[in-house]
């Protein structure tokens, strides 16, 4: 699976009940599933906010493929810390700590596979605006957070890039021959991201020699 | 029209004994024609020329005007008049789909987010784009992410429009394609290529080489001597 799989999905269009809801209302009913799982840790509740959070993305007309498409790296993450609380012989945190982490990234995603970036964004800075006395400039923040949507399935892309150029070369149990490149990229990364904005005129500062 | 005044542009060594380098050295250009091209063998000065023209890379001494306006001190007003379209055009694509990055682009000029979607659609068909509107940016050919860039620049509504090598990563198809689509712009055009076929359609070309500036006038001239140039240092 391609790492540009993207952990948080990306918007198209659609008409079911979760693609007409306000942003508003759909950051709400995303509190209301995470925040009991998180604060109860009790399975039940775990599995419920899972089947809740399935059945809200499946009738509103996102498969059940589409909703679980995370990435192999998300799923191995979970994996991991379902095996690291079996090893430590507690199979109720097995199911509980990966189930939670789970719902969570399925709530954000029943975010974003429903709500274009610029309406997140809009959201956003409605939100912010209050603060605009503070010194807060919403349209920046606002911008922040999209670049940072738009970032993960490029990051994780990068990790996926970095393994393959490694395991051509029969390096692949180096993991500083995976870190390197991954950092590196990052770092290039944010400086096109400016470099692309500046190119627009859209907020920054030209790089100076 | 962009005016370049005695521009020199000197990096830093990245060794403390070596010398600082030059990357281009006292150029003065005053670019009016309406397309115009730069040519030059790799790392000869074409990009930090180019990029000097909106203000992404400011001059070590000297003074680079656009529309009047001093990339070094009003380099907003530059870059919302000259636009920038990067090689690859992955770097110049910040949001998810084509449609959204055309969207970003909008924020600046049109309020309401319903008014900049329908903007961002109508430019997307306008390109033969739409169907395009909502795939992913990674799904895309080489030559449809290059569209969707012109476009998202396109979008800020820039006097002048300036294309860093904008064909290298195409075949010939998509190649043709952008060359009638640069073609048909109404703005000033100003690119790098290594590709003398698509050279050739501009109006002026400049040969860089070494950082300075070698060769200034018609394009079979100024090709002429840069292929010259280039097979005397084989």
């Amino acid at each position: 699976m391609n790492a540009h799989a993207n952990v948080l999905g990306f918007h198209e269009p659609g008409d079911g009940w979760l693609f007409r809801w306000p942003v508003g209302a759909k950051y709400l009913l995303m509190l209301a599933i995470v925040i009991p799982a998180l604060a109860m840790v009790q399975w039940q509740v775990s599995l419920g906010a899972l089947v809740c959070t399935m059945v809200f993305l499946v009738t509103s007309g996102i498969s059940v493929a589409r909703s679980l498409r995370l990435g192999w790296m998300m799923w191995s993450l979970l994996a991991v810390l379902a095996l690291f609380h079996l090893a430590t012989l507690a199979p109720v945190s097995a199911f509980v700590r990966p189930g939670n982490l789970l719902v969570a990234v399925l709530c954000a995603r029943m975010l974003t596979l429903t709500t274009p970036t610029p309406e997140l964004m809009d959201a956003l800075v409605s939100v912010l605006a209050p603060l605009r006395p503070l010194g807060v400039n919403p349209d920046q923040v606002a911008l922040a957070v999209a670049l940072m949507i738009r970032s993960i399935p490029y990051l994780l892309g990068t990790v996926d890039d970095a393994r393959a150029a490694a395991r051509a070369r029969g390096l692949e149990r180096n993991p500083a021959l995976l870190l390197t490149p991954v950092i590196i990229g990052a770092v290039a990364y944010a400086e096109r991201s400016g470099e692309a904005l500046a190119a627009r005129g859209i907020g920054e500062r030209p790089l100076a020699d | 029209m962009i005016h370049l005044d005695d521009v020199t542009v000197v990096v830093p060594a990245s060794r403390r004994r070596e010398p600082d380098r030059t990357l281009l050295s006292t150029i003065t250009l005053t670019l009016s024609q309406q397309r115009i091209c730069i040519i030059g063998a790799n790392g000869s000065g074409k990009s930090t020329l180019l990029r000097l023209l909106n203000g992404l890379r400011l001059p070590t001494t000297g003074t680079v005007t656009a529309g009047g306006f001093d990339t070094a001190t009003h380099g907003r007003q530059v870059r919302t008049r000259v636009g920038f379209i990067f090689t690859d055009p992955l770097a110049q694509l910040v949001m998810s789909t084509p449609v959204e990055d055309v969207e970003l682009s909008l924020r600046g000029r049109i309020k309401g987010r319903a008014n900049r979607a329908t903007e961002a659609m109508r430019l997307l068909e306008e390109r033969t784009l739409g169907h395009l509107a909502h795939q992913s940016i990674h799904d895309l050919s080489g030559g449809e992410r290059q569209l969707v860039a012109l476009t998202s620049v396109l979008a800020v509504e820039p006097e002048i429009i300036v294309a860093d090598e904008p064909t290298t990563l195409l075949d010939l198809r998509n190649k043709l394609a952008l060359r009638e689509t640069f073609a048909a712009l109404p703005q000033q055009l100003i690119f790098s290529t290594h590709d003398m076929d698509v050279a050739s359609d501009a109006e002026r070309v400049l040969v860089v080489d070494d950082g300075k500036l070698v060769a200034d006038g018609e394009p079979a001239a100024a090709i002429s001597f840069y292929e010259r140039s280039m097979a005397g240092t084989r």
